[in-house]
This record gives structure tokens, C-alpha cells and sequence, in this order.
């Protein structure tokens, strides 16, 4: 009985050594800076930036739908900004998801050695920098680039579509950066797959359309549930992306954020606008989180059964 | 009757990834009645799981061609061959209830909802299942998705059930009650059900007929004692159950039958046998056929020699005893009371006797 005491509290100690360090290390560099983020939201602004120790709910007033009426009326423009980042952040998603789910099964039905090398090919843009990229993407996207060029060179348009700094390059762009993080759960759900259900399937009269919407779709599902909210949380709060392709005339939320950070200087109004990202992203999470537990009850219901 | 499946000359090769060609398939041909229960039996890459997944439309033939009912299906797709199939792991759908899983076939063939729940139930009733219908495959035991599996299979009334080792995963116990249950189940549905195995004792226990597989052919088909008894050659005669194989040579060749010069001399009459005269052969001879007590039959063989080896099994003996010749010779023995000390102790003399109506001369030579 002692013995056993003394090596679980053993056990305890090492692994709370284990855990400190990274607890601290969350507590002082994110716990910390949300918790600014959220107390500055609240309060009013400074005329020559920095706050004015007040409570001040305005922030949050300018963009959902009450102005301070002394000096304005309220102006939606704010959540235009917002909705259209979360519409550019869904088409982003579908666009992954699309341009994924087929190459993920493609990849999974290939020999050992091809399969790893075409994973490696997934994760090889990783190797450089990001800026570089888009600035390649430019030169692709802009009137005199090359898509341009050789779209009027087969002759399919007669004079150069206008893509760059519009909505389409920004999602090409965010559609680009972030397909290995769509790739690599799905990937993982589609080789999990048993291709033994595909074939009962098909065994019990179902045609292959059948088997896709009532079997293969539904048993990945994880895969692309998981995926497309690590493409979706990223894409939402981008300004990478959209200040690099979308120039001056696509603004989505994370270049506002930015903007009132760096020049407005209103730290109150960019922490509330940070806030909203937070709250359409914990949302998401939630729903997700209480889809996975229903899974696990199941799962645990028979592990209980079994011992 | 006409058959319910007529396999014709069905040929099947796979080339490898080191660029050679394997035949799984070489010409088989293979009639099933309707409400036969049929084994395929063979050791692993035998080609008795290709057979079944040409059958159930997973694979295609290069040659021959396969009837369903009359109805020719060789280049049909699987989803619209009135066969279905009990995967080996049973490929339970797990994102499904039971019941779902059991209505899977219904739903996709589009039937009315109340139709469905009514067969569903049936089927669960059948299997043993009512009840379970809401709940989830990985909540069952292995035996209970077994049923599942089956119930799936059969709710939509195929004409033939194929079953590829559906028991290989449970533990012994529940294997040879599911054995009965299966052969219980397929008098009760009154369908064909075509049955892959490598376990001989599986084979010969449920099967109405059983087909032995090697090298992509069929060696033998016919009853589980015609296999046992009567083997066509001596691979078959391996496969199933244990024996003593004794060589000889025909000497003399009758109408009434043949007489084989064994290798240690001695002479054995044969009822009949297919082997020419002055061929070699191998006599079969099973060990429970080999006797302690002198028979009447004058003709009987007799094995004079040393125990070298006695396993106690619980009522029997298996006994292996070297002949003063030098022939090995297993038997499965039972002996009186006061006999059993003659034999349990390695190294006693001990004389056997087998009947002249125990030997069966098989041939060396596969079907090729």
C-alpha cells in the first residue's frame, strides 16, 4: 500500500514537471495578452491612441449595431467586413476541400514508397517563405502574368481577366496556403477507411453513387469535419493573404484588426474586432467538440461492455 | 433440379509486382444446387477466395463464365448480382445502428419505409437479435455482429449466400456454435450457401458438398465422407484429417479389384482402383481404423513394432509406433481396461491389425 503511495506520487511530481513549463509558458504569453485583449475591449479609446480607463461599450456598439449617436450614425461597414471574411473563409474551405478529398484517396490507394513520396511533395511548400509565395502568386494573377497570358496565347479570352486584388485571387491564395492543412486530416480519415465497407456496400445492390453519399462520406466525416475548421480559423483572421492579393480593395477582418492596431491606433475598437473572430471561432469549436463526444459516448459504451 | 450456380471453367490470373503472373483461378467448374450448403476448402492462396469474389462480382474472369439461376452474370458489377456476401470481419457499417445496418440493402433498392421495418425486424428475430436494433456495431460482442452480418445479408432474399471464413475470428467455442447455427439457419431460409474456409473440420461438419482447392483447381468435390473416406488423390487426402500413408506398388491388376505389394512386403487386396498395373501408389489407411485386436478377415494387415510415442486425448490414445521395417504408423486406439498397460509406455512391443476394407489407395498426382 505504501509502495504504491509513494511511486504515484512520484508519478504526480514528474508529471506535473512535465506539465509546469508549458503551463506557465501559456499563462504568461496567452492567457496574459487575451485577457488585455479583453479588458481593453471594453474600454474607451484615447484621442492620440492608448485607452481611457472607462467602460465603454461602444466598441463592440460600432460594429454590431449601436453608435455613440453624438457623432455618428451607425455604419455597417464593419460587418460587411466581417461577414465577407467569413465568406471568403468558407469558400476557402469548400475550394480545399474539393481540390483534397479526391487526391487524399487517390494518395491512399498508392504503394508504401509512392504514397510517402507524394506526402512529402504535400508538405514541400513549407520549405519556403510565405511572402515569397504570394508575391509568385502576383506575378501569376496580374493582368501581364503568366495565367493571363497563356489563357490569351490558347486564345480562350481575348483581353486579360481582371483577377488580381479581387475576392477570386484572395481565396486562390488562401485556397493555396492552406490545402496541406486540409490534406493531411482528411488523409488521414481516407486511409483508415476499410475497403471492405465499400465493397459490402456494393454487395448489398448499392451503386457506387449510393456508396459514396451513404458510406464513404459519412465514415470520413471526422476527417473532413477536422479539416475544415483547421483551414477555417486561419483563413477567417488572414491579412497576409488579402493585404497581399486583395491589394487595397478586398479587406477582410484581419487586415481591419491590423489597421486600427498599427494605424488607427484604437486598441479598444481592434480588440473588440479581435473578439469577434474569437467568438465565430470558439462557436465553430463547440459544435465540433459536442459532435466528438457523442462519438466517444458510443465508443466508451463499448469498451464498458466489453470489460 | 438445375443448378441455382453453375461456375464454368472460371480461369483467373494476377501478375505480381515483380512482374510475374499468378494463376488463382485455372479453369474451375462448379454446379451448386439450390438449398445446398457448399464448402470451398483449401489451404491459404488456393484460390478459394478468388472464386467466391468472381461469384459475388468483385473480381472479374478472364475465361469461362458463371450462371446465377439460369441467368448469366460473368460481367455483371457486384451491386446487381442477386448474391450477397458475409465479409470475413464482417464489414459492419460502424456509423449505423443495427437496424440500419440490417435495412442497408432495403433502403438503397428504395422499398417503402414500413416494408423495411417489418423485414428488418424479421431478420433481427431470425438472427437472435430483436431488440438490439438501436444499437451500435461497436457495442456488440463478436459472435452478436456475426449475426448482424448474416441478418444484413439475407434480408434481401438472395439467391445465394456467400460466406468468406465468416468464423475465422471467434475464439473455438462460439466457432463451433455458430457452425451449428449456421447450418441450422440455412435449412431454415432454404437458400445455397457457398462457404470459404481453410478449417477441414469446419468443412466436413456443416457442408453438403465440399470442393478441395489447390493451385487454382479443384481436386475433389463431392460429400464431407466421400472426401474422408474415399480421397481422389493424396493431397486431398492430407488436407482432410489425419492417415498413414503407406507406399505400394499394383502388382496385379482384376476385374474384382487390384492387389498392391506394400513397401515392406506385405500383400493387400484392393477393391478397386484407377491406378494402372505397376504403378505407384500410397495406401491410405486412418489411424481410428487401425485395430489392437486380431479381426476375423484373414486378409488383414498386420504391423509388427515399438511404441515410440502416446498421447492420452481423453477417451482415446493417438499412438505413433515404428514397424519393425522401419514404416511409421499413426494410430488412434481405445483399448480395454486391461490392454491400455501394453501400450502407454514408450517402447513396448505391440502388434496392429487393419482390414483389408480400411485401405484406400489414392494417387500421387494432382489434378492438373
Amino acid at each position: 500500500m505504501v509502495g504504491r503511495d509513494t511511486s504515484q506520487g512520484r508519478k504526480m511530481l514528474s508529471l506535473l514537471g512535465l506539465l509546469a513549463p508549458p503551463t506557465v509558458f501559456l499563462g504568461v504569453f496567452f492567457i496574459t495578452p487575451l485577457a488585455i485583449m479583453v479588458i481593453y475591449s471594453f474600454l474607451e479609446p484615447g484621442l492620440y491612441g492608448g485607452v481611457v480607463w472607462n467602460f465603454y461599450d461602444l466598441n463592440y456598439g460600432r460594429i454590431l449595431g449601436w453608435a455613440d449617436t453624438r457623432y455618428e450614425k451607425f455604419d455597417p461597414v464593419y460587418l460587411t467586413i466581417f461577414l465577407r471574411s467569413v465568406r471568403l473563409a468558407l469558400t476557402t474551405v469548400l475550394l480545399s476541400l474539393v481540390i483534397c478529398y479526391p487526391a487524399a484517396f487517390w494518395i491512399s490507394r498508392m504503394p508504401q514508397g509512392r504514397k510517402n513520396f507524394f506526402l512529402f511533395l504535400i508538405t514541400l511548400p513549407f520549405f519556403v517563405s510565405l511572402v515569397v509565395r504570394l508575391f509568385a502568386w502576383v506575378l501569376i494573377l496580374r493582368p501581364t502574368g503568366f495565367l493571363n497570358q497563356a489563357l490569351m496565347e490558347i486564345g480562350m479570352i481575348a483581353e486579360p481577366l481582371n483577377l488580381i486584388f479581387t475576392d477570386t485571387a484572395v481565396v486562390i491564395g488562401m485556397t493555396y496556403v492552406f490545402i496541406p492543412f486540409m490534406f493531411l486530416p482528411l488523409y488521414a480519415s481516407i486511409e483508415k477507411l476499410d475497403m471492405s465497407l465499400v465493397e459490402a456496400s456494393a454487395d448489398l445492390g448499392a451503386t457506387r453513387l449510393q456508396t459514396f453519399r451513404r458510406i464513404i462520406l459519412p465514415v470520413t466525416l471526422p476527417g473532413i469535419v477536422g479539416g475544415s475548421i483547421i483551414v477555417f480559423i486561419p483563413s477567417l483572421g488572414n491579412f497576409i493573404v488579402p493585404s497581399v492579393l486583395g491589394g487595397a480593395k478586398v479587406m477582410m477582418i484581419g487586415n481591419l484588426i491590423e489597421q486600427q492596431f498599427l494605424s488607427a491606433r484604437n486598441w479598444p475598437f481592434g480588440s473588440a474586432l479581435g473578439m469577434m473572430v474569437m467568438a465565430a471561432v470558439l462557436l465553430l469549436l463547440m459544435i465540433y467538440v459536442r459532435m466528438m463526444t457523442r462519438e466517444e459516448e458510443y465508443s466508451t459504451a463499448a469498451k464498458v461492455k466489453e470489460s | 433440379m438445375s443448378p441455382i450456380l453453375s461456375v464454368k471453367d472460371a480461369t483467373k490470373r494476377y501478375s505480381t509486382p515483380e512482374g510475374g503472373t499468378i494463376t488463382a483461378l485455372d479453369g474451375v467448374s462448379l454446379d451448386v444446387q439450390p438449398n445446398e450448403f457448399v464448402t470451398l476448402l483449401g489451404p491459404s492462396g488456393c484460390g478459394k477466395t478468388t472464386l467466391l469474389r468472381t461469384i459475388s462480382g468483385f473480381e472479374d474472369l478472364e475465361g469461362g463464365s458463371i450462371e446465377i439461376d439460369g441467368a448469366t452474370v460473368t460481367h455483371l458489377p457486384a451491386h446487381r448480382r442477386p448474391v450477397n456476401t458475409v465479409f470475413q470481419r464482417y464489414a459492419l457499417f460502424p456509423h449505423l445502428s443495427i437496424a440500419r445496418n440490417v435495412a442497408y440493402s432495403l433502403e438503397v433498392a428504395g422499398l417503402k419505409r414500413a416494408e423495411i421495418g417489418s423485414r428488418v425486424g424479421e431478420m433481427l428475430e431470425l438472427v437472435g437479435l430483436d431488440g438490439f436494433g438501436d444499437r451500435k456495431i461497436n457495442q456488440l460482442s463478436g459472435g452478436q455482429q456475426q449475426r448482424v452480418a448474416l441478418a444484413r445479408s439475407l434480408v434481401a432474399r438472395p439467391k445465394i449466400l456467400l460466406l468468406d471464413e465468416p468464423l475465422s475470428a471467434l475464439d473455438k467455442n462460439l466457432r463451433q456454435k455458430m457452425q451449428q447455427e449456421l447450418k441450422t439457419l440455412q435449412e431454415e431460409v432454404g437458400i445455397a450457401f457457398v462457404f470459404v474456409t481453410h478449417d477441414q473440420e469446419e468443412a466436413l461438419t456443416m457442408s453438403d458438398r465440399v470442393a478441395v482447392l489447390s493451385d487454382g483447381k479443384i481436386q475433389q468435390f463431392g460429400t464431407p465422407e466421400d472426401l474422408y473416406r474415399r480421397p481422389r488423390n493424396e493431397f486431398v487426402a492430407r488436407f482432410l484429417g489425419a492417415g498413414n500413408l503407406l507406399g505400394a506398388t499394383v502388382s496385379e491388376c482384376k476385374d474384382a479389384g487390384a492387389i498392391a505389394l506394400l513397401e515392406s512386403g506385405q500383400v493387400a487386396h484392393l477393391p478397386s482402383t484407377d491406378a494402372a498395373c505397376g504403378e505407384k501408389i500410397k495406401l491410405l489407411i486412418r489411424p481410428e481404423d487401425v485395430r489392437m485386436d486380431c479381426t476375423k478377415d484373414a486378409g488383414a494387415l498386420r504391423f509388427e513394432g515399438t511404441v515410440r510415442q502416446v498421447l492420452f486425448v481423453g477417451t482415446d490414445y493417438i499412438v505413433h509406433i515404428e514397424t519393425d521395417d522401419g514404416t511409421e504408423l499413426k494410430a488412434t486406439l481405445r483399448p480395454r481396461a486391461e490392454d491400455r498397460g501394453a501400450i502407454t509406455a514408450p517402447g513396448a512391443r505391440i502388434t496392429l491389425f487393419v482390414q483389408q476394407e480400411a485401405l484406400h489407395p489414392v494417387t500421387s498426382a494432382k489434378v492438373a
